[in-house]
């Protein structure tokens, strides 16, 4: 506790004094500030000009209708907020004017919730896709159009890529996702905590367990609830064996690509491995319904001794096949240099998890702001420099054996004599706060709102949606062929950024 | 390559022999809801289910609509001796009525123009795949079909990149408005006899998304399905089984209740 308010202070005391910002009381590693809307534009700067990463905006009504910029900075998430009283219609000065990264998140508070920002130069309509509508930009190219999705070639989720092309080189590209757009934020809304978990454990069904426990953290430092070691420890474990799955998937995806078939088999084998330990722990092969605010509904059901007999197994086999996989020229020749992201452009755009971690962003909520289980496991951050799509599957490489580490340890600390699975959360209370995990894709932050017991107001910044916002920079030097390859090299998910 | 290879063989056989031989899901696998007892039920029972799969009719009949269901566990938790998770991981059916559980008579009969065909297409089955706005899992599991576990193509499944080619589409999700229009293309331009099939608890009803917001509701809002495969998500060996029955390899089994 007392390291969260030192940073607190740390922030505060940092900050410039022409911020014009009040600090206001937050749960800990959370730094409020308010504002006013005149205000809101200059202290985001003031903020990032201090080494602040935007996460995202959004619309509050706790404890007043309010207009909250979330950022990270130093080991806190700096909450910046402007009351909107007698501001009507909402209005403050653009981030996006000189912020990429911020883009996205206004054209979301415009199309969706009427804001208008001041600056903001309109463009086509992101929540509301359209198939049909192709876009040509570049002018006097000899090239054409190709709307790849939002139905794709194989089992893809539906996104659309306007890709515009003459044959060869992919001078521009045109990332369209909100077809899948269900209105989940809204159907959190008067559930009560426990059952409003399964919403979230169903916006994106690939970080289920992410998504449970950024949901159930933030439920949990709202009402200023501590979830019990014993179910920190098994959220730990189910969010790696998440994380493994996931970046399985990745790799397999980019053998299938390049035809690497028995690679893929491969792959595909491990990561069906680690489904089925998911399953015999949770009864669920995505670990459904296990994680609730206040802690977990029940212990894995299966014994420490053959969940660490399956982690070795999967250590094993994994070894070899990463080996193999880096050895072989024809699977690493098409991800070498493809898809390069310098690390400013990673930086502009505030991307998160292995996009930002293949472009040396050392940037992991796990160990930036240290939540449940992390705050006691030893935790090392893989980056890569290159900034290529073969970085990023290095990435998550190093990561997969960095999965099994930590789930070593947290299976050591499951020795302990401790059964407890959940603190019952004080009833009727009411509570906002944020609450984060790291997902495969990267850092995902949930606002929730809770008023007297019921759910009231929830916002996610999905860590795809914020990798998405770059995605059409990643072809500087790649021809049509490498499109794939790049695209899985992202591994994002279009349920989680369309919500 | 031959490192590859000899990787592969080192590994032996790990292929289900499902449809042959049945697949026993693991203990506690949570496949499916029962009910345990259907007498004698308080109204209130239905308001533990937050998608509304159970009903209890005016004489105390519990049902539960396992089209509805997403397997979230919160009537088993609060009443166990009525409700319980059944470890199997078929859950196919060919009509949404037939999802409903305890069954009753006078169900309307499966349409069966594919099934019907199915000997003319001679085990080359072509699969399309149609995300209409599904939480990711359930392409996930699809994408199992093909992997080593499962190998659907021993069956003669293979999966097609265009719908021209396809003899059935797998739907996931309920339907979002931008997705409407592309759905009814993708089922327009497959060439008869066809089949839909409808992947997961919110392909069949909408799920917790629900139906008439931003999502429309189940895929035969918008469409005919010929085979519903409930589950959030359902498993590799349930959308199997439900390839099994939209093809006519598998006669339905009675459900049990």
């Amino acid at each position: 506790m007392s390291d969260s308010t030192s940073t607190v202070r740390r922030i505060e005391d940092g900050l410039p004094d022409h911020l014009g910002a009040v600090p206001e009381a937050g749960p800990a590693a959370e730094v409020r500030l308010r504002v006013t809307t005149l205000g809101f534009e200059r202290a985001a700067h003031v903020l990032r000009a201090a080494g602040a990463r935007f996460i995202t905006l959004l619309l509050s009504d706790t404890p007043e209708p309010s207009l909250v910029g979330a950022f990270a900075l130093r080991g806190a998430l700096v909450a910046l907020r402007a009351p909107l009283a007698g501001v009507e219609p909402v209005t403050y000065g653009a981030l996006s004017q000189t912020w990429p990264a911020a883009r996205w998140a206004e054209q979301e508070l415009v199309e969706r919730f009427g804001v208008r920002p001041v600056g903001f130069a309109t463009a086509g309509p992101l929540t509301s896709p359209d198939a049909d509508r192709i876009e040509r930009h570049l002018q006097g190219l000899d090239g054409f159009t190709i709307p790849y999705g939002p139905v794709r070639s194989g089992v893809f989720e539906a996104i659309q890529f306007q890709i515009e092309t003459g044959g060869e080189t992919v001078p521009a590209v045109q990332t369209r996702p909100f077809f899948k757009h269900r209105g989940l934020e809204r159907r959190f809304a008067g559930l009560p905590s426990d059952r409003a978990v399964h919403v979230a454990e169903r916006v994106a069904g690939t970080a289920t367990v992410a998504y449970a426990s950024a949901f159930s953290q933030a439920v949990e430092r709202a009402l200023g609830v501590a979830p019990t070691p014993s179910a920190e420890r098994w959220r730990a474990v189910y969010a790696e064996l998440e994380r493994m799955a996931a970046h399985l998937d990745v790799i397999a995806k980019e053998a299938e690509t390049s035809a690497l078939h028995v690679g893929q088999a491969r792959f595909q084998i491990l990561k069906e491995q680690v489904t089925r330990l998911r399953a015999r722990l949770t009864g669920s092969r995505f670990a459904r319904g296990v994680i609730v605010p206040g802690g977990v509904r029940f212990e894995g059901r299966l014994g420490l001794e053959d969940l660490l007999r399956g982690l070795d197994a999967l250590e094993r086999e994994l070894v070899r096949d990463r080996r193999l996989f880096l050895a072989t020229a024809s699977m690493t020749d098409r991800l070498i240099g493809s898809g390069r992201l310098p690390r400013e452009l990673v930086e502009e755009y505030a991307a998160v998890g292995p996009v930002a971690r293949g472009s040396g962003v050392s940037t992991d909520a796990r160990h930036e702001r240290p939540y449940g289980d992390y705050r006691r496991l030893g935790l090392q951050v893989v980056t890569h420099r290159e900034g290529d799509a073969m970085a990023r599957v290095n990435v998550r490489f190093g990561e997969l054996l960095e999965s099994l580490r930590i789930l070593r340890q947290s299976v050591d600390h499951l020795r302990r004599n401790e059964h407890e699975l959940a603190t019952p959360l004080p009833p009727g209370a009411s509570g906002a706060a944020f609450g984060w995990a790291e997902a495969p894709q990267g850092e995902l932050v949930i606002w929730v709102e809770v008023r007297e017991g019921l759910v009231h107001r929830v916002h996610i910044a999905s860590p795809s949606l914020r990798n998405w916002a770059l995605f059409h920079h990643a072809f500087p030097r790649d021809v049509l062929t490498d499109f794939a390859f790049i695209e899985h090299s992202f591994g994002l998910t279009p349920a989680g950024a369309d919500r | 390559m031959l490192r590859w290879m000899l990787r592969g063989l080192g590994r032996g056989r790990v292929t289900t022999r499902y449809p042959e031989r049945p697949e026993v899901a693991p203990d506690g696998f949570q496949g499916r809801v029962a009910v345990l007892d259907p007498a004698g039920g308080q109204p209130e029972l239905a308001a533990l289910c937050p998608t509304g799969a159970i009903a209890v009719d005016g004489g105390g009949r519990v049902r539960l609509d396992r089209g509805r269901c997403i397997l979230c566990g919160e009537c088993v938790r609060a009443a166990p001796e009525r409700f319980g998770f059944e470890s199997r991981y078929e859950t196919a059916a060919r009509s949404r009525a037939a999802l409903v559980v305890p069954q009753q008579r006078g169900d309307e009969p499966p349409r069966m123009a594919l099934g019907q065909a199915a000997a003319a297409l001679k085990r080359s089955v072509h699969v399309r795949h149609i995300d209409c706005g599904s939480d990711g899992c359930e392409e996930w599991e699809i994408q199992a079909l093909w992997n080593p576990y499962y190998d659907i193509q021993r069956l003669g499944f293979f999966l097609t990149a265009s719908p021209r080619h396809a003899d059935v589409l797998l739907a996931t999700g309920g339907v979002t408005a931008p997705m409407r229009a592309p759905l009814e293309r993708t089922w327009q331009v497959m060439p008869e006899p066809k089949a839909l099939v409808a992947v997961g608890t919110d392909a069949c009803s909408g799920g917790l998304a629900g139906e008439g917001g931003p999502v429309a509701g189940g895929v035969d809002r918008v469409l005919p399905v010929d085979v519903y495969v409930p589950g959030s998500p359902p498993s590799p060996i349930a959308i199997m089984h439900g390839l099994l029955l939209a093809v006519g390899l598998l006669g339905e089994r009675r459900p049990a209740a």
